[in-house]
């Protein structure tokens, strides 16, 4: 149950949302009123803020690169996995730049070839972004539901799971668990090596999970906390609805801002997440390719081969920008309090 | 307000505890073997009963649990290749690997994070600030903008690229490295002043979008324009009557982003080599060594847990507005 608003649309006609009134009377368009439910009119302010576009346009981008990685590598015709030992002079150096043949040049050492590396590179930063987001998102939107409108002990022991969660440190948790969920996977020894990069994949999927999840169930809980007193609430427990359908047919939509603006600013924490601790040598391993395992490797070579760490740091940062930025956009599409 | 601050220290205390099971938990009864993975390829039966016999493992779990929590209140002996090692209290275990009980290795790290940390406050509390109030004493205008602008931007680059970029290209800063304060604190300035610099850097970019904003509300305030109209110089309006009351929010924020910066300045420590906390714990992950995983887990629970905690009861003291039954 939405809440609608009613709003007349002359109101509406310039930019309405920057607390100016602007000449109102001047133009005699006769009033009509549309109902625009308020999520219809955040999207509306989003589609008018130019950079929030632009850099939703770089985002496609990258998922489309990640989509299309093997069709892109296949246009080059190269792929991520083959060594060219023949480029390799004897010190590990590449021989060769940027060529027709390999557009950003190849790794010194292995003599991979980097544009492939790179595009592929785009896949394990977004899927663990989103699928971290999925998860954390689902929990922390149940448990913040279940939290807040059942109260009792049932929300006593809920929030004091948020707290905890929240108050662990997090980058020193991360690291010395996903060690254990390692071993625990069978990843420790004997594994082959795909095996292990799957396994760290997957352990670093849930422990980036374990710790997201608290802050949104917070925020959530604290929100129901408040709407479950409302009118709507009570007459629909009054006619008899199962709780379940009050949590998700009632309740829910009335969180969309909130949900939508933590997704959109949890989406370039996670890939940030997944970058950092790989970098560090907690994250994922070789032979998946990764920009965090490609930063990693090319700090040794930052002076000989500077497109090798550079490529990879510009693919990060380029995506956590565009990212960020949109989300602080749909943060202010959804609240214009915050605006900047 | 006692009871207030009463309840805080119970649940920081139920935190703890926790924090200490289950990282027992995780670490010594997951299915796994730490001593076989700590022993290595080469692993022979007498050296691998040997590693066990260290960390306890060939106790029951009540009995491991037991001796750990013992370890901590009195210290405790360790046995390990001939030798006996006395690990006083507060005892968190014995590093195989390393061959040094845990506590005095973190010992040796922490005032490598604290000294990175600290420093690095200092850096984006007064660069931070200062931009803040600039911004908002010149609210609208382009500079006030560009520094907005160029704040939102800095804060969107992740935080260990900045660090790596900083490590690799700005030599012209003195060599990163940690020396005792005591020993002579000039060198321990010069070993840390690229941390602080990146730390210090990266962070202002908040900082100073929370002066700013807090800035503004308060010099829309009446008292301001009561000060302004005793006709007090600009300056120490802003400065005496605005500051004072615009940096209690920043306070609240700063305690906190302290004690989650104590606890994760790892990035910082591994972009320029210093042996801190969270190098310690990578090193840890790296070679599967326990003891010290979880020691630096457990400190650092407790550090941020004591932290929340100091925020939460200072900020019922430093903003009288906030009375807590």
């Amino acid at each position: 149950m939405e809440p609608m608003v009613t709003e007349p649309q002359v109101l509406r006609a310039g930019d309405p949302d920057d607390g100016q009134v602007r000449s109102v009377s001047s133009t005699a368009a006769p009033v009509r009123t549309v109902s625009k439910s308020p999520t219809r009119i955040a999207l509306a302010r989003l589609r008018r803020d130019r950079i929030a576009m632009i850099c939703a346009a770089i985002c496609v981008a990258y998922v489309l690169i990640a989509i299309f990685a093997p069709l892109l590598a296949r246009l080059e015709g190269q792929n991520a996995t083959d060594l060219h030992q023949d480029l390799i002079d004897e010190f590990g150096f590449p021989m060769v730049g940027p060529t027709g043949e390999h557009w950003f040049g190849v790794e010194p050492r292995l003599g991979r070839d980097l544009f492939a590396r790179w595009v592929y590179g785009a896949r394990p930063s977004l899927i663990v972004a989103v699928a971290v987001t999925t998860i954390t998102t689902i929990i922390g939107v149940v448990v913040g539901l279940v939290a807040g409108f059942t109260g009792g002990w049932v929300d006593r022991v809920l929030s004091w799971l948020i707290d905890l969660v929240l108050s662990l440190p997090y980058l020193l948790f991360a690291i010395a668990s996903s060690a254990v969920l390692v071993a625990i996977f069978g990843g420790a020894d004997g594994a082959g090596a795909e095996d292990v990069a799957q396994i760290r994949f997957i352990s670093l999927i849930c422990v980036l999970s374990f710790f997201g999840w608290a802050s949104l169930a917070r925020l959530v809980r604290g929100q129901v906390l408040s709407l479950r007193e409302r009118e709507f609430v009570a007459a629909a427990k009054v006619l008899g609805i199962p709780t379940r359908q009050v949590l998700f047919k009632e309740l829910l939509p009335n969180l969309v801002a909130p949900i939508v603006v933590s997704v959109s600013l949890a989406l370039p924490g996670y890939v940030v997440a997944e970058a950092g601790l790989t970098v560090l040598g907690a994250g994922l391993i070789e032979p998946t390719p990764s920009w965090g395992l490609t930063i990693s490797a090319a700090t040794t070579y930052y002076r000989a081969d500077p497109l090798y760490l550079w490529l990879p740091v510009l693919g990060i940062t380029i995506l956590v920008l565009a990212l960020s930025l949109l989300g602080d956009a749909v943060r202010d599409a959804f609240d214009p309090r915050t605006r900047r | 307000m006692l009871i207030y601050i009463l309840r805080r220290i119970a649940s920081a205390v139920s935190v703890v505890i926790v924090t200490l099971v289950a990282s027992f938990g995780l670490f010594f009864v997951a299915p796994t073997d730490p001593a076989g993975t700590i022993c290595g390829q080469r692993c022979t039966p007498e050296r691998h009963a040997d590693i066990s016999a260290s960390l306890n493992l060939d106790q029951p779990v009540a009995q491991q649990v037991g001796e750990y929590l013992k370890g901590l209140a009195v210290g405790r002996t360790y046995h390990s290749g001939g030798l006996t090692i006395e690990c006083d209290a507060p005892c968190l275990g014995y590093s195989y690997t390393l061959g040094q009980p845990v506590t005095k290795l973190i010992g040796q790290a922490l005032p490598v994070t604290v000294s990175i940390v600290l420093g690095g406050a200092v850096v984006y509390l007064i660069a931070g600030i200062l931009a803040g109030i600039i911004a908002a004493r010149r609210r609208g205008t382009y500079l006030d903008r560009l520094m907005v602008g160029t704040s939102l931007g800095i804060n969107a680059v992740p935080y260990f690229v900045v660090a790596l970029l900083v490590s690799l290209y700005a030599t012209f800063l003195p060599h990163a490295g940690y020396h005792p304060l005591l020993e002579n604190p000039f060198t321990w300035a010069a070993g840390l002043l690229a941390a602080w610099l990146t730390l210090g850097l990266a962070n202002s970019a908040s900082y100073t979008r929370y002066a700013r904003a807090s800035m503004i509300e308060t010099l829309g305030e009446d008292y301001i324009r009561t000060a302004r109209a005793k006709g007090i110089s600009e300056r120490r309006v802003v400065y005496r009557h605005g500051l004072r009351a615009a940096i209690t929010p920043i306070a609240t924020i700063f305690g906190l982003d302290l004690a989650f910066q104590l606890t994760g300045a790892i990035f910082t420590e591994a972009m320029f080599g210093l042996p801190g906390l969270g190098v310690l714990t990578l090193r840890a992950f790296n070679q599967y060594d326990l003891p010290v995983l979880m020691g630096g887990v457990l400190v650092g629970s407790v550090v941020l847990v004591v932290m929340n905690l100091l925020v939460d009861i200072l900020y019922t003291i430093l903003d009288p507005r906030v009375r807590l039954g």
